[in-house]
């Protein structure tokens, strides 16, 4: 059994009417621990008028209401820490995280029990497992460990898979490339941006990455695991295949993962999620191969019920089927495509970061970017690009020039600045990146009077 | 045996089933007479099951009461 692709055989590759089934079988039973255990869900439920008894299909999901993370952020800052959203007595945790408190006032607070915690390596396992991880693999995960949860639940589903598992913590980007090489690593866990990082360290210090150990990398919190052009250059720079998986502090894992047919997109882990995707103004379901925001119920966290999260990420569903890899859970397109709340409107134009990146990856002389929004005059957006081009016998101006083209035959003709900046003097990321800096007094240039967000 | 979806379970995934029955029993009815070592060890090994449990469409509920 152990030379399967599959980390659940029956369930990864169920008929879609037994999968429903399923999912409806595990809604009842998520609705009634909600109903029972947590009054505030419980109103929710009473006021929507929606009982366990009720639910006799998936369609019956849309009668609950939806769920805020401000509502969420809300609920914290009246019943401080955790809000009024635990279904378990506080002893009965043992494992605290909160987010990274990158949005919104206030960090979301979670806490997990023993089983929570296990059930949050499985869904680990089922994408370690589905890209060909497996118990004879050195697995090195280059993460901070702290009280953000990250790549934690990654750490523990490596040693449930058997791997041999280096915590990579409070270590310099050198001394990380350079344990990688010394103890053989086969598999790296990290952001896809601190892959990049590494792989210009290992540059820096004359290492050949690509004929190195590293088979595999596993790549989460950043969309960028799914732009084409950054998962080739990472791929090309460290000789490897990358996949990409995200999850989120709200559900404690990842609820989609790349499998290793890399179908250019992440399957939905649908034994233990129900993901709809959703028209973000009306709310109304939006068919396969339409973008629309993530809306997530999750089966898994006891502590925690989530039902209908608004994630505010975009994605694209399309069926299972489009892979090879014989699964029949639904596949996001392109990963999480970003996030509803990154698309920047710069003199009527759309601009989105993961666009953006998807252009400037395309050109592997980029060592760093970050894109800067201002006012200029005090009434005009602007945007420009400021780049590193670190190489002595590449040709910037020749390529600023590229940069501006590409980047205004991709936004309906608006105009880039693009500036080469000194090398080093942009911000490096291990987490997260941030790489859009919005410095505008006013937004638009048509009278709204609006401050920036 | 079958699970909650009337699907056969081999004799490998009964005897896990088994053991998890028997390691709750153990714990809900016994968990006095268990020294520190063999009930902490208990509880974990429930929760490493419970993933079995759930995996195999046995609908195992919760188990915080077992401090799981």
């Amino acid at each position: 059994m152990n030379d399967t692709p599959y980390w659940n055989p029956r369930h990864e590759t169920m008929p879609r009417d037994q999968l429903e089934a399923l999912q409806v079988r595990k809604l009842q039973y998520l609705v009634e621990w909600a109903d029972s255990q947590v009054p505030w869900q419980s109103n929710r439920l009473r006021d929507a008028g929606v009982t366990a008894n009720q639910i006799a299909s998936l369609e019956d999901l849309r009668r609950i209401p939806l769920m805020t993370r401000d509502e969420w952020m809300q609920g914290q800052l009246e019943h401080p820490p955790f809000g009024p959203i635990l279904a378990a007595p506080q002893d009965a945790a043992t494992r605290y995280h909160m987010t990274s408190g990158t949005t919104g006032k206030t960090p979301i607070r979670v806490l997990d029990s023993m089983k929570d915690w296990e059930w949050i390596a499985e869904m680990w396992c089922y994408g370690l497992w589905g890209f060909g991880v497996r118990p004879t693999d050195i697995v090195f995960v280059a993460f901070g460990y702290s009280t953000f949860i990250g790549f934690w639940g990654l750490h523990y589903a490596c040693e449930k898979l058997g791997c041999l598992t280096l915590p990579g913590g409070a270590m310099t980007t050198e001394q990380r490339v350079k344990q990688i090489m010394e103890m053989g690593v086969t598999v790296v866990a990290s952001t896809p941006t601190y892959a990049l990082r590494m792989a210009q360290e290992a540059k820096q210090l004359g290492i050949d990455l690509a004929n190195g150990p590293v088979q595999r990398l596993i790549l989460s919190g950043e969309p960028a695991g799914s732009i084409p052009a950054t998962k080739k250059l990472i791929e090309s720079e460290w000789g490897a295949k990358a996949g990409d998986t995200a999850g989120m502090t709200e559900l404690g894992t990842i609820m989609i993962f790349e499998c290793a047919e890399q179908p250019g997109g992440t399957h939905i882990i649908e034994d233990h999620y129900i993901e709809e995707v959703l028209d973000p103004g009306t709310a109304d379901p939006v068919p396969y191969g339409e973008m629309g925001e993530r809306v997530v119920t999750s089966f898994g966290r006891g502590f925690i019920p989530v039902i209908r999260y608004r994630t505010r990420d975009f994605v694209v569903k399309v069926p299972g089927s489009i892979c090879g890899c014989g699964r029949t859970f639904d596949i996001f397109e392109g990963g999480i495509r970003g996030r509803v709340d990154d698309m920047k409107l710069v003199r009527g134009t759309n601009v989105y970061p993961r666009a953006v990146e998807a252009i400037v990856r395309e050109h592997p002389e980029i060592d760093e970017f970050q894109i800067h929004l201002y006012t200029a005059e005090g009434r005009r957006d602007e945007i420009e690009l400021l780049v590193e081009i670190p190489g002595p016998n590449v040709d910037a101006e020749h390529l600023v020039s590229q940069l501006q083209k590409e980047l205004a035959e991709a936004h309906e003709g608006l105009r880039f600045g693009v500036k080469k900046v000194d090398d080093e003097t942009l911000p490096r990321f291990e987490l997260k990146a941030k790489r859009l800096m919005d410095e505008r007094i006013l937004i638009g240039t048509e009278g709204e009077q609006r401050e920036r967000a | 045996m079958k699970n909650v979806s009337g699907e056969e379970l081999n004799p490998a995934q009964e005897k896990l089933v088994e053991t998890y029955r028997l390691l709750s029993n153990v714990l809900m009815g016994h968990r006095d007479e268990l020294a520190p070592y063999e009930e902490r060890n208990a509880v974990k090994a429930l929760a490493a099951l419970w993933q079995v449990m759930n995996g195999l469409d046995l609908d195992p509920g919760q188990v915080y009461e077992l401090g799981a």
